[in-house]
């Protein structure tokens, strides 16, 4: 039995460090590691193949995001923001936008705020996907991507009907959507909701009784609910432990309020828990999608155009002076909200997604803040790793659902 | 098990402005509970309560950030129990004395309302770390010293987190760190080195 309270951390120089009660081995897993989602790092210490302390390295990918805030307009910053999660980018852009229409004082038309959730639900499910896919691939069951990854062409073609892209989007702006939404759009984001529930199925007979999925998830990388209170954790890996927390419901940003869903909550805190609440989550944004369908005016503005933080429409642009005046102000110098800061909160796929924007009263933010929810979910890897096996390291890595984009910013 | 796992009280309905996406509590700092209880308990701490946008703001002094945050944490009305972020601004350009803010975004999760805390700091001044009180302050605090070069003392691990271990060039999200950085950076297939420092962007001014 190996006494854990014993074990020290290993400094960068040492690479093997042999005493005589124990022979400790320094194992660098990453960052060209194919099961560490990208270029994670994680320095490892094992004795046999338990691991005695874990070190995740990151910023391979750090590309300074905040730093580009401060020298951006607000109206530029939007782009910038899909780069950081990059399988859920409508999920940033709106976070984003939210924060800067609180700093503003503007809200979106309701058409737009329907269609805002839709699209972030929609985000999700995408998320998701790849999160189930490369999860279930980590740890040995390859047929499940092939499922999700067909799955999630079909979101990703619904992104690609209505602005163009399909990774990163770039979709929503100050004040709402630029672009109509196109007469098909409503049509495909109906059939998907019909479609998708059979799929969730065929992942869960591939996935949720599987013995080997068992074996390899349950009782693994388990995390009591105070202490994933103490880690900061949100999204699933909160919920997996049974700590009632999503954004949606606790502070209800967009039209969540009248939106009828569940939280699922797990009880063990373990990988299979996380599982299931992330499985559980699709179905409910689909609850949610199609609510939003039913209750999604079909007609109406789809900008804020009143407020003079938005960019006026084209049609008053060519024919009256005033808003061509005002189009000439706002994309030569930017509008400038009011001094002052906002934290705004958002319940990305991953967990919760806060923006932190400090104005002086100039068209650049003086301080853009991306509270990204791997960031500080992923600092309970350690916690989670010690006393593991090496094998399941790759399932709690997995079980967090990171993004490095996200992580390093 | 903790009370945290059953469903706790939806808010009662609350005229809707644009603004009001989330519950920060009262907006008028005397009302506030958690500015009440602070400005008891430390009155030569508590330096002020402000109040934008609905989101209320408790500055305190830096020595008293731990003390404040903990006590804020296991008041047993209050509640703060879940460290949402922690992070820096550099106020260089907008005062003069002290040089950082280190923010820090508290939520309660039984009550379901934030609060943020902030206190001032000098370069070269130390800040009470968080990470007895909380083990998810670790990353973030490391972050802001990375980015800032804000020292957290007590902190068990205070080093580099998304730039290399041997970065040299200061702090990035300083405001004096310019844009592109402080050296030149070789082009493959050009004589020259790619010039770096071109001096920041200009700003504009409202």
């Amino acid at each position: 039995m190996i006494d854990f309270t014993q074990a020290t951390p290993v400094l960068l120089s040492e690479e093997r460090q042999i005493t005589e009660t124990r022979r400790e081995l320094v194992l660098n897993m990453g960052p060209q590691h194919p099961s560490t989602h990208g270029v994670l790092r994680v320095r490892l210490t094992l004795e046999g193949e338990t691991v005695i302390a874990c070190d995740p390295v990151i910023g391979y990918l750090h590309r300074g995001v905040e730093k580009l805030g401060e020298s951006h307009r607000y109206a530029q910053i939007v782009p910038w923001t899909d780069r950081t999660d990059y399988v859920a980018a409508p999920s940033n852009n709106l976070g984003y936008v939210l924060a800067v229409e609180k700093l503003c004082g503007i809200e979106a038309p309701e058409r737009a705020q329907y269609w805002r959730m839709i699209m972030a639900e929609l985000a999700r499910i995408a998320s998701h996907l790849v999160w189930l896919g490369t999860h279930a691939l980590d740890i040995g069951a390859l047929s499940v991507s092939l499922y999700t990854f067909r799955d999630r062409e079909l979101i990703l073609d619904i992104f690609e009907k209505f602005c163009g892209a399909r990774l990163t989007t770039n979709m929503m702006e100050i004040g709402g959507f630029s672009r109509e939404i196109p007469p098909e759009l409503p049509g495909m984001v109906r059939d998907f909701c019909r479609y998708f529930p059979k799929a969730i199925r065929e992942y869960e007979d591939l996935l949720t009784e599987n013995p080997i999925w068992l074996a390899r998830t349950k009782g693994v990388g388990i995390v009591e609910p105070e202490v994933a209170i103490n880690y900061s954790l949100t999204g699933a890996c909160l919920r997996g432990s049974g700590v009632n927390y999503d954004v949606r419901k606790a502070m209800p940003y967009l039209l969540y309020d009248r939106i009828d869903f569940e939280v699922p909550l797990g009880t063990h805190g373990d990988v299979y828990d996380r599982y299931l609440v992330r499985v559980e989550e699709m179905r409910q944004s689909v609850r949610i999608i199609e609510q939003c369908l039913d209750q999604v005016p079909g007609d109406g503005p789809l900008m804020a155009y009143e407020s003079n933080y938005v960019i006026p429409p084209h049609e008053t642009v060519m024919t009256t002076a005033e808003d061509m005046q005002r189009h000439f102000i706002w994309v030569i110098k930017g509008f400038s909200p009011p001094k002052g800061e906002v934290y705004q909160a958002i319940e990305h796929s991953k967990g919760e997604l806060g923006y932190y924007i400090v104005s002086d009263g100039s068209p650049i933010p003086y301080r853009l803040r991306i509270r990204s929810p791997d960031f500080v979910n992923l600092q309970s890897l350690p916690y989670m790793a010690q006393g593991a096996m090496l094998a399941d390291v790759v399932a709690l890595i997995g079980t967090i659902d990171i993004v490095l984009g996200s992580v390093d910013r | 098990m903790s009370d945290e796992r059953q469903q706790a009280p939806v808010p009662a309905a609350r005229p809707r402005e644009p603004w009001q996406t989330g519950y920060w509590g009262p907006t008028n700092p005397d009302e506030h509970p958690a500015v009440i209880a602070v400005r008891e308990r430390f009155p030569e701490a508590f330096e002020e309560a402000v109040d934008f946008r609905d989101e209320m703001t408790i500055r305190v002094k830096r020595e008293a950030l731990r003390e404040v945050v903990a006590f804020l944490r296991d008041h047993p009305e209050l509640r703060y129990n879940h460290l949402t972020d922690l992070t820096a601004v550099d106020m260089l350009d907008l005062r003069d004395e002290p040089r950082f803010d280190v923010v820090v975004q508290l939520y309660s999760i039984p009550r379901r309302q934030r609060l943020r805390v902030k206190c001032g700091v000098n370069d070269g001044e130390t800040v009470p770390s968080l990470v007895p009180l909380f083990a998810g302050a670790n990353w973030l605090e490391r972050e802001c010293y990375d980015m800032f070069g804000i020292v957290f003392e007590g902190h068990p691990d205070l080093r580099r987190i998304l730039l290399p271990d041997d970065w040299d060039e200061g702090h990035p999200l300083r405001k004096d760190y310019p844009l592109r950085g402080y050296r030149d950076y070789v082009q493959p297939g050009f004589e020259r080195p790619a010039p770096r420092v071109r001096g920041s962007l200009p700003r504009p001014r409202p």
